[in-house]
């Protein structure tokens, strides 16, 4: 049961890992004499124009520009929202909600406008800005529920010691809601890396791509020109950050995407 | 009073953000959708009364798009629904080296999309993929999966199935977790088998779960763009062509961002009514199921 | 402890209202210097309502909060200078001992060596020196509910809240540290108020007591006023275990009568029969039925059951209340 799982879910991954090792020559026939393994593929991506670590950069950049921007507004607005007791706290709350299943493609010709008109486009750190609107409303949820978990009288106790609210969330809450905020970074940061629609919109000079764009670019000529090999160690590059990530977060994004899904 | 204001203001950047990039465009789309702003008009906006929306009515290609997109989006959506509830109750149980499996099976959502699509299209390739290639040791000649369009809708649902079918057994891992165990132990010791407590327990507990993973996948399955761009490109002739990718067309190949921008928010209403349709059916279904329990 | 000399605390009208509900109806109470008051009633009944408005943690929505004269009512709950024990405690779970105790002290930009001074001064006085380094999880509920009452003290406080201090501890736990609790709290020159549900908790704690039942005052006094008269019949069944016999005999009034008060013989006044016995040790519990219903007399463990058992009591014990308000009649 958990082979079939595995194979399931893996399956995909390891052939690219299969053909990413393979020379262009031993993919089309597979009966080729002499040894087929090579490295060449992870050259070829690696010293291109721009070589591929390139990408890898750029979308680390823009994904830690989210993540940084999304906690900084998200935290205070989940506090406040944890804190509103008047009609907002509903209507706000459902936004919230709503925002977060918005299919974001149907925002791209807009926010391309936007862009254009404010001259954002072909900017790493500004591609920041509409992902972090993106990802505000899953955090914004996840961060209240996590406000919502922390006992009332903690807070009340700081309060009386004569702690403002500044030195309250410094001092007390923030603290205490550093697992929250960790599986939180880290959904915001996948999301970011794996954005595609705005991406394609919003960045055409070549050494700006994210990792997506540039992946979808090798592959965007017709099925038989791709280059496979070098596209299979594009993939396995790019798939590596991420499945790091999985592994040493697992534990939070777990229990992030719970927290969201009971109190959500 | 004054905390009041302290609350609103803490809340007021992010909300502003939000409006910015989620209501915004909503509105200027409405805008557009009056104006004729293509390349005949060198892409500035002039109004055109309800030319837009009368063309919509009368252009075919956006209707048979509107019937591909909701059909990809039911099948994918139920099928995601019932392999994640399947996933769901396997990585629940206890295992040995839980973490690891949990980890692993949630890659594939993990992983960008155009990724996997580019993945999936080295695995159907005609003739040297690692499909036509069993099917070659097998004896058969190669397949062109991705030319013909049943075989073509049926891979792009496959693909999206294997892509988020863990975020839809994470979120119903979550709903599982809060069942406690002394239920279940509780209709144990009445005799109850494994499909009983299945059916009479974990699914009726389940369903606010359900709901919400149903819901939030149906938004994303009717706004699917990336995965059909990488993986067909909407062919063979537009047989997979969804609304979204529609409108992207209109608006970044055939430059017309008045009918675009209807287009777009033409899906955005047909979104609203299926996802208000299908949150009404549920509630029905939902009341039944209380009262049957409550008899 | 007249109201126009000012000194301690008092309230006057204090009120509060959420959503159209009335949480704490227009309260009036004065805790001398030195005194400790137990706020005492079931939940819900609007005590700890009443601690939250004294310490400012939530708005009032009426009348006010005075301190030796001083109104409180637009200052912030830091200003107050009010200590606070919390039913859970309320520790910093990040925080060492010595951090929890540092904090508030080190927000007030206190020097260094100053914070240092005071907190071992505390620390030794709770003899909690060992546990400094440690974590409140690493620490038992009694530890747990000494540091939080180090972080109260520690502040020089003028007012002294405790909000159900003892209800997370065990029952024999709970009677070891009241005398602690009492030398450590009262006598000073500070006023405490202190909230809890058990009655046995507040007579061994409290100077007075103020019973609040439904966001109303009912009686407030030294326990010995309100067992022996109570203003009405909430007053008269809250207090005493086992409670009051409430007896219907005439349409429109009740008598109350202690179990301790009524004495079992051949003689009595009300003829019953004996339905259990529950033996405690140093007295027994007897059940009987009788033409006005079931009573509960106290008597001593060894008492002897006469043939035909009677009960009789002394007209002075007599509680007289009107059936349907409660209120408490004349004899």
């Amino acid at each position: 049961m958990r082979l079939l799982v595995l194979l399931w879910s893996l399956g995909p991954l390891l052939w690219q890992l299969r053909t990413s090792l393979l020379r262009p020559e031993a993919l089309v026939a597979p009966l080729l004499e002499g040894n087929p393994w090579t490295l060449a593929n992870y050259q070829l991506v690696l010293s291109g124009d721009p070589p591929f670590w390139r990408y890898l950069a750029n979308s680390t950049l823009v994904g830690l520009a989210t993540t940084l921007l999304t906690l900084l507004l998200a935290v205070p607005c989940a506090y406040g929202l944890h804190k509103e007791r008047g009609p907002l706290r509903w209507g706000v709350g459902l936004a919230l909600v709503a925002a977060a299943m918005f299919p974001t493609v149907l925002l791209f010709l807009a926010l391309l406008e936007i862009a254009r008109s404010f001259g954002l486009a072909n900017n790493l750190l500004t591609l920041s800005l509409p992902y972090t609107a993106l990802s505000l409303p899953l955090a914004v949820l996840l961060l209240r529920a996590a406000f919502a978990d922390l006992p009332g009288e903690l807070e009340d106790a700081a309060r009386l010691e004569g702690l403002g609210l500044g030195q309250r969330l410094r001092f007390v809450l923030l603290p205490l809601l550093g697992p929250a905020l960790a599986s939180t970074a880290v959904l915001v940061f996948l999301a970011s890396w794996n954005e595609y629609a705005i991406a394609l919109t919003w960045i055409s000079r070549s050494d700006l791509l994210t990792l997506p764009i540039a992946i979808a670019r090798i592959g965007g000529g017709s099925v038989f020109t791709i280059p496979y090999g070098a596209f299979a160690a594009a993939t396995v590059l790019g798939s590596l950050p991420l499945l790091l990530l999985v592994l040493l977060a697992q534990r939070s994004i777990v229990s992030g995407l719970t927290r969201g899904a009971v109190k959500g | 009073m004054k905390s009041r204001t302290v609350t609103l203001l803490l809340m007021l950047p992010a909300l502003l953000l939000l409006a910015a990039v989620f209501l915004y465009p909503m509105l200027r789309y409405g805008w557009l959708s009056l104006q004729a702003s293509s390349v005949l008009t060198g892409l500035v906006p002039v109004p055109n009364g309800g030319a837009n929306w009368g063309r919509l009515l009368d252009d075919a290609r956006f209707w048979t798009d509107a019937g591909q997109t909701l059909r990809f989006a039911l099948c994918s959506v139920i099928l995601e629904l019932l392999g994640g509830l399947a996933l769901a109750l396997l990585l629940h149980r206890p295992l040995r080296g839980r973490g690891a499996l949990r980890a692993l099976t949630l890659l594939p959502w993990a992983l960008p999309t155009t990724v996997m699509a580019l993945g999936w299209r080295w695995i159907l390739n005609d003739p040297h993929g690692p499909l036509n290639a069993a099917i070659h040791s097998l004896g058969g000649s190669s397949y062109g999966f991705l030319s013909t369009p049943a075989t073509t809708w049926f891979f792009v649902v496959l693909a999206d199935v294997w892509k988020t079918m863990p975020f839809v057994a994470l979120l119903l891992l979550a709903g599982l977790q809060t069942i406690p165990a002394d239920l279940e132990e509780a209709l144990r010791l009445e005799g109850a088998s494994r499909f009983q407590i299945l059916r009479r327990l974990t699914l009726p507990l389940l369903v606010p779960y359900l709901t919400l993973a149903l819901l939030f996948r149906l938004a994303q399955a009717l706004g699917v763009f990336d995965l059909i761009q990488v993986l067909t490109g909407g062919g063979p002739a537009g047989s997979t062509e969804s609304l979204a990718l529609y409108a992207y067309l209109n608006a970044m190949r055939f430059l017309d961002f008045g009918y675009a921008s209807t287009v777009m928010l033409a899906t955005f209403l047909l979104l609203l009514v299926s996802l208000g349709g299908g949150w009404l059916l549920l509630r029905r279904h939902g009341l039944e199921r209380t009262t049957e329990r409550a008899a | 402890m007249s109201s126009r000399s000012g000194a301690g605390l008092e309230l006057r009208q204090l009120g509060r209202e959420v959503g159209g509900r009335c949480l704490l109806d227009r309260l009036d109470l004065q805790v001398a210097p030195g005194e400790c008051v137990a706020l005492l009633g079931p939940s819900g009944c609007g005590k700890s309502t009443t601690l939250r408005l004294v310490a400012g943690l939530d708005p009032a929505s009426g009348g006010q909060v005075l301190l030796d004269g001083v109104d409180l009512s637009g200052r912030s709950p830091g200003e107050r200078q009010v200590a606070m024990v919390f039913q859970s405690y309320a520790l910093y779970p990040h925080l060492s001992v010595e951090g929890n105790l540092d904090l508030g002290l080190k927000v007030r930009g206190m020097a260094r060596r100053e914070r240092q001074r005071r907190i071992d001064a505390t620390l030794e006085l709770l003899q909690l020196g060992e546990l400094r380094q440690r974590r409140p999880a690493q620490l038992s509920g009694g530890q747990r509910q000494r540091v939080a009452l180090a972080r109260a003290l520690l502040r020089q406080p003028r007012i002294v809240l405790l909000d159900e201090p003892m209800s997370n501890l065990d029952a024999q736990l709970r009677e070891d540290l009241r005398p602690e609790l009492r030398r450590l709290l009262c006598g000073r020159e500070q006023p405490v108020i202190y909230v809890t549900h058990d009655q046995q908790e507040a007579v061994g704690m409290a100077d007075r007591i103020a019973l609040l039942d439904a966001g109303r005052l009912q009686q407030v006094g030294s326990p010995r006023e309100l067992y022996t008269n109570p203003a009405n019949r909430f007053v008269a069944a809250f207090l005493g275990r086992p409670a009051i016999n409430l007896l219907t005999i005439e349409p429109g009034r009740q008598l109350g009568l202690r179990p301790e008060h009524l004495r079992l013989g051949d003689d009595g006044a009300l003829a019953a029969r004996l339905l259990r016995r529950e033996w405690w040790g140093h007295q027994q519990l007897l059940w009987f039925d009788s033409q006005w219903g079931t009573l509960r007399v106290l008597t001593a463990p060894e008492a002897p059951m006469p043939q035909e058992p009677r009960l009789g009591w002394q007209r002075q014990h007599e509680l007289w209340f009107d059936t349907e308000s409660g209120a408490r009649l004349a004899a």
